[in-house]
Parts: structure tokens; sequence; C-alpha cells
């Protein structure tokens, strides 16, 4: 799949806003691309299903990828309601790749280390 | 199949009932060979997720709450699970199995029943009595407290009083302070939770350091789980604990329980006779095993029966102001049991507890978002993270004869039968969910939430599997009597979640533990110090 198409995807899904990035530039379309070029992926196939699908509903990879955001955004919402399962997986993958990313993660006022072994503070 | 030496007690079951027992039945009888079976192996912290970058997607996979989904994660697992068809319920089982069992992976909040809890028939003339009163377990609960090291305040009006707590409380926090403002704006009842987690150092275990996600275990080892606090103990005090071990079979002879069947890791088989067995595999696995041992399965009786989980319902408040998002230990802040007893006026008997809890990671909020994605999704999510109290409406299950645990026609590749469960709520337990819901959001509202969002019924919180092998007096409609003896087989001794004929509202842990104690201090009794 063009890289061009599948940072359309994420884009929409994820598309940031004046502070978070997009999820692109979070590193989930490369991540993403990572994840459909293991045979290891579990739900490898059905992230493919959904990928195809948005394609083939959007008359071409291309053709999605230079569509208006409204426009990618009805695509996805058809294969949202005809795929709910296996769009939800691709949807907890992509999530979890922007939301575990630095720059999400300072741009929501979190820190990057992990809770151990520092913790945290809380008032008492 | 080898036969082994015989043994005193075999014990099937590592967690919290399993481990309660094996160390105070070594303390009071410790002539007696104690064998422990356990399905699953040890975890050290090196095995939780806490230190790693990815720790949030964890519970995604090898940290899921439900073993279904680590099963279907498919990655190595940590916990040794077997597959549950619940596909007939509203509500999803949560476990662990492994040493320490669900402890490892619970939120450690420990209230105890109410007295009211132990006798609903003659109060309410609903669900059974429990054999004994709260005051017959009260001192199990006391000696219970000290041995997992419990922090909280003494002094809660909803419960008679209680000695000094261990532990000093754990910070409100500012959510915790927030939802109880909210309390306090109606005059009603608010408490220090009392937690199973270190708030100063105890028992040479560290403190608490707040780092949050306590389902995904305690590296600094704060959270007391079963094989933090009872196993070291047990162990040096002579109990043999065989991991990697999952038991198919108790085996009876002329009415009496000879022993046990169990595979080990290599799939190798092994009879262990023993002279009493002890079954603490909680309310999904202890009815699994006896019936799949086909100990009291005629279907009259009520074993696998009157399955209650303690159906929950979320309302999440959003606030202006910051407040502490996911910091301190997910499951203990402060509750509230205003709601607790029966009031007829409400439309129900029996009650309610109000938990405000902490919240969760950054990613689990965002996967919970309607929509998931999307420029509304970042939105709501920067609304939420950081400005929210979750408000958990845990509501009282009572017994019913078809909540149940049944047997598949499959085995399962651990050689033990499959198990569904079956399961529906209530009318009543919804009205109970109804009304909590609608206390909690009046709570959150007059603590200054602008906006609240309501979970009717959550489907993955499961955490309590109770009931399936009741106590009572009577054969007929009990599976054990008030010691955890089988009816049907004297020497086959039930040791956890299972027994309980009623559960309350409150979560079971302090009960489970203090009911092991109970059952192990008889039976040393009956078969003396040696
Ligand atoms: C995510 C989560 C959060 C929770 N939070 C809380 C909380 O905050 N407060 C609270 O009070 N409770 C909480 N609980 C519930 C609490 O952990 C359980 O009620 C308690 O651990 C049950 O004790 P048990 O002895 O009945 O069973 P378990 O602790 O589940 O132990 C059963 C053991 O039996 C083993 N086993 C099963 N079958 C076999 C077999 N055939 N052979 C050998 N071994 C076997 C299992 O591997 C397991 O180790 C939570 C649970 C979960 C999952
Ligand atoms: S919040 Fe405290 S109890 Fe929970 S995992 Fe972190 S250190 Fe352990």
């Amino acid at each position: 799949m063009k890289p061009e198409f599948l940072s359309a995807v994420v884009d929409t899904l994820l598309p940031g806003d004046d502070a978070l990035p997009t999820g692109t530039n979070a590193g989930v379309t490369a991540k993403l691309v990572e994840h459909l070029s293991s045979t290891a992926t579990r739900d490898r196939d059905a992230y493919l299903a959904v990928l195809h699908a948005i394609a083939e509903k959007a008359g071409g990879e291309d053709v999605f990828a230079l569509a208006d955001e409204a426009t990618r955004i009805a695509v996805i919402e058809t294969v949202e309601k005809e795929m709910a399962g296996a769009f939800r997986s691709l949807t907890s993958l992509l999530l979890a790749d922007y939301y575990e990313a630095d720059s999400v993660l300072i741009a929501m006022g979190w820190r990057v280390e992990p809770p151990q072994p520092q913790g945290h503070s809380l008032p008492s | 199949m080898s036969k082994l030496a015989p043994v005193d007690v075999a014990v099937v079951g590592a967690g919290l009932g399993g481990a309660a027992f094996c160390k105070r039945l070594s303390e009071r009888a410790p002539h007696l060979r104690i064998v422990c079976l356990e399905r699953g192996d040890w975890l050290g912290p090196q095995n939780m997720p806490a230190h790693r970058k990815d720790w949030q997607s964890a519970i995604l996979g090898a940290w899921a709450a439900s073993p279904n989904a680590r099963l279907i994660a498919g990655e190595p697992s940590l916990s040794a699970d077997y597959p549950i068809d619940d596909s007939d319920s509203p509500i999803k089982p949560l476990m662990w199995n492994g040493v320490g069992g669900s402890t490892i992976n619970w939120a450690a909040h420990f209230p105890r029943l109410h007295p009211s809890d132990f006798k609903t028939k003659t109060l309410d003339g609903l669900g059974d009595d429990w054999p004994f009163t709260y005051f017959d377990l009260e001192p199990y609960y006391d000696r219970n407290d000290v041995e997992m090291g419990v922090a909280g305040l003494a002094g809660d009006p909803a419960y008679p009083p209680k000695p000094p707590r261990p532990m000093p409380p754990l910070p409100l926090g500012r959510a915790g302070a927030t939802a109880a403002r909210g309390f306090d704006s109606f005059g009603w009842h608010w408490w220090p939770v009392d937690a199973a987690i270190n708030s100063v150092v105890y028992d040479g275990r560290a403190a608490c350091n707040n780092c949050g996600p306590c389902l995904l275990g305690c590296p600094p080892r704060a959270k007391s789980s079963a094989d933090v606090t009872h196993w070291p103990k047990a162990l040096r005090a002579g109990v043999e604990l065989r991991t990697n071990c999952v038991t198919q079979q108790i085996v009876v002879q002329g009415g009496r329980a000879v022993g046990v069947i169990y595979r080990d890791a290599e799939g190798r088989e092994y009879e262990q006779p023993a002279s009493f067995v002890v079954v603490a595999c909680n309310g999904i696995g202890t009815a699994r095993l006896l019936m799949a041992s086909h100990i009291a399965t005629d279907p009259a009786l009520p074993l696998g029966r009157n399955l209650m989980f303690h159906p929950c319902a979320y309302a999440r408040g959003m606030f202006k102001e910051e407040l502490d998002g996911p910091r301190g230990p997910v499951g203990c802040s402060i509750y509230s049991h205003e709601f607790y007893e029966t009031d007829l006026s409400r439309g129900f008997a029996r009650g309610v507890q109000l938990q405000a809890t902490r919240e969760n990671a950054l990613l689990l909020q965002a996967l919970r978002l309607e929509p998931r994605w999307g420029r509304e999704a970042h939105r709501l999510l920067r609304e939420e993270f950081r400005h929210s109290v979750p408000m958990l409406v845990m509501v009282e299950d009572l017994p019913e004869a078809h909540n149940r645990v049944a047997l598949t026609d499959e085995i399962e590749s651990d050689g033990l039968p499959g198990v569904k469960i079956e399961y529906t709520l209530s009318e009543d337990s919804r009205k109970r969910l109804d009304f909590g819901l609608d206390r909690a959001e009046e709570v959150l509202r007059a603590a200054g939430a602008h906006r609240v969002v309501r979970v009717p019924l959550a489907p993955l919180t499961g955490w309590h599997l109770l009931g399936t092998a009741r106590m009572g007096d009577d054969p007929k409609t009990s599976v054990t009597d008030a010691r955890g003896r089988c009816h049907a087989v004297p020497n086959l001794i039930v040791a956890d979640g299972s027994l309980f004929p009623t559960v309350g509202a409150v979560n079971p842990g302090s009960t489970i533990g203090a009911l092991a104690l109970k059952i192990a201090d008889d039976l040393a009794g009956e078969v003396g110090r040696g």
C-alpha cells in the first residue's frame, strides 16, 4: 500500500489539533507500515481488509489520499459501519501507537517516562 | 501416571484464598505436610510493564484483565489461562492465573462486608443468611488486615468499630478531595477506603509511590498480593508450592476425597494422595474442577449456580480545574456507603457502594471514547484528561440459580472440560445501578462537574467471581457447610470466593482472606498440633 494512502487514513483518524501532532507526525504511519509488513502481526489480515475496503470505497488509494477531509471521513464511516469489529481492532492499534508517542504525551501535558520507577506525587 | 507419597493436605490454587489458607494452617498445625498445586507460575517485578515505555498498551495484550482477551492477544502469557465462554453474560469474567491468583492484577480496595450482609434473608427476605455472623468473622478480618497490610482510617461510621488500621490512609489527591466535596454538600457518608496497599513501608515491602496502574502488577510490591504477603511466609513454614501444575480431578472413593490428579508443565500426570483436599480456584475454577470430578453434580444441587459478580456502572465527571489524571492507586481513594443499607422507599432492597476511583492511563481513556477517532475524539480527550473524576457504582447482586458456571462438551488444552457462564442482570440490580448512577451524578455535579458521562453497565468489570459453591446448613441448598466442608465429601474443603451465600455491595478480597483463615483454623482445630 502506498505511503500517501496510509498517511491519509492515519491522519483522518488522528488529525491532531493546535497542540496535538497528526498521526503521521507522531510516527503512527511509519509504525503501521511495520505492522503490515510483519507476518507476526496479530490481526494483520483484519487491518489489511479494512484498508483495502477504504481504498475500494474511495475509488482507489490515490483518490482517497487526494480527497478532502469530509470525503475521507465519509468513506471511513461507511467502512466502520460495515466492518465494525475489524475497524475497531485497527483503531485500537493506531490509538496505542499514537498515545504512547512522546510527542503526544507531551502535548497532553503528561510525562514520557513510564510510571516506574519514579512514581508520582499526590497531595494528601 | 505416577503415584506420589501421600500428604496431609493438598490445596488447589495459590490465589488469595489458597495462600491465606496455606499460611494459616502451616502456622497452626506445623506438623502437617501441605502441598499446594497452582496452574500458573511466579511473577517477578521484571515481568511487569510499569517500567516500560509501552506500558499503556500492555492492558491490550498480556496484561488484559480478561483471560479471554489475553488468550486472543496470543502474546507469551504470564497467566496460565483457560478460555471461558462468556457469550451469554453481559459482564465478562476477569482473573489472573498464577501464584497470587487474581490479587496479581487486582486494585486492592479492601472493604469488609457489613453485618447486615450476613443476614439478608432475615432482614429483607432476600438471598440467604450466611451460616455465621459478621462478628464470628470479625477476628479473622482483623488478623487478615494485619497479614495483608491495610492502609486506612479507623472510625468509619458505616461499620462496627475496627482496630486502628495498620497504616495511615493513602493520599486522597485532588480527585478524591473533589469527590469528597460533592458528598459533603449533601451531608452524605464518605470515608478514605481501606486499601491493601502500603502507605508507608510495611512488612519489609516499600510504600506505594502513586505510579497508577495497579492492574499491571506492582513492581515495588507496595500492593498486597498473595504472592508477596502470604506465600513467602507459608513457604518458610514448610508448605510446598508446585507451580505450573493443573489439577485435573479430585479423586473420591467411598464418599471421601483421597487425593488429586494433576498435570505438570511437561504434560506428565501424577496422583497426589492426601487426607484432605482443599479447593481455592475462584468462583469459576472451583466449580469447574468440582464438576469435572463429578462431585455434587446432581442438577438439583447448587454447585455452579448463583454466580454473583457485583454489577458495576460508572459516572464520570469533567471538571474545569486540573485534577490528578492517572496518578495514585487506581481503585483506592474514597467511598460512600450512604446508600448501602436497605431503604425500601428507593424501590428496591439492599444497596449500593459509590467509589470515587482514580483515572486510567491516557490510552485507556482514549479507547473508551465515543467517537473514538477524528477531531471530536481529540477534543473530548483533551477536555477529560487530567480533568475527570470517575465514580464507580457497585451494587449488590443476589443469588439466582440461573446465573451459573457450567461445563461445555469440549476438553480444553489444559485437560479439563471447557467452561461457560450464563448470567442475566436482574431487574433489581438494574434499579440499584440506576439509583446509584443518579446519586453519583448528583455528587459529581455538586462537586463542580460541568459534564457527566454515564456507562450504565460496564462489561469489563467481572472482577468478583462469587457464590458458585455456597456455604449453608442445608445440604439441599448449599454445597458446603459453614466450615467450607462439602456436604457430599466431608474432607473436601472449599476456601475461596465460591463460598459466599450473598455478596453485599463491596469488593470481596477482605472477606475471602478472612474466610480462608477461619477455615484453616477450623481444620487446625480438628487435626490438633501434632
Ligand atoms: C482486575 C481485577 C481487579 C480486582 N480488584 C479488586 C479489589 O480492588 N478488591 C477486591 O476485594 N477484589 C478485587 N478483585 C477480585 C479479587 O482479586 C478476587 O476476588 C480474589 O483474588 C479471589 O480469590 P480466590 O482465592 O477466590 O481466587 P484467585 O485469587 O483467583 O485464585 C485462584 C487460583 O487458582 C488457580 N487455579 C485455578 N484452577 C486451577 C487448577 N485446575 N489447578 C491448579 N490451580 C488452579 C489459579 O491459577 C489462581 O491462582 C479484582 C480482580 C481483578 C481480576
Ligand atoms: S500505584 Fe502504588 S500500589 Fe499501585 S502499582 Fe503503583 S506503587 Fe503499586
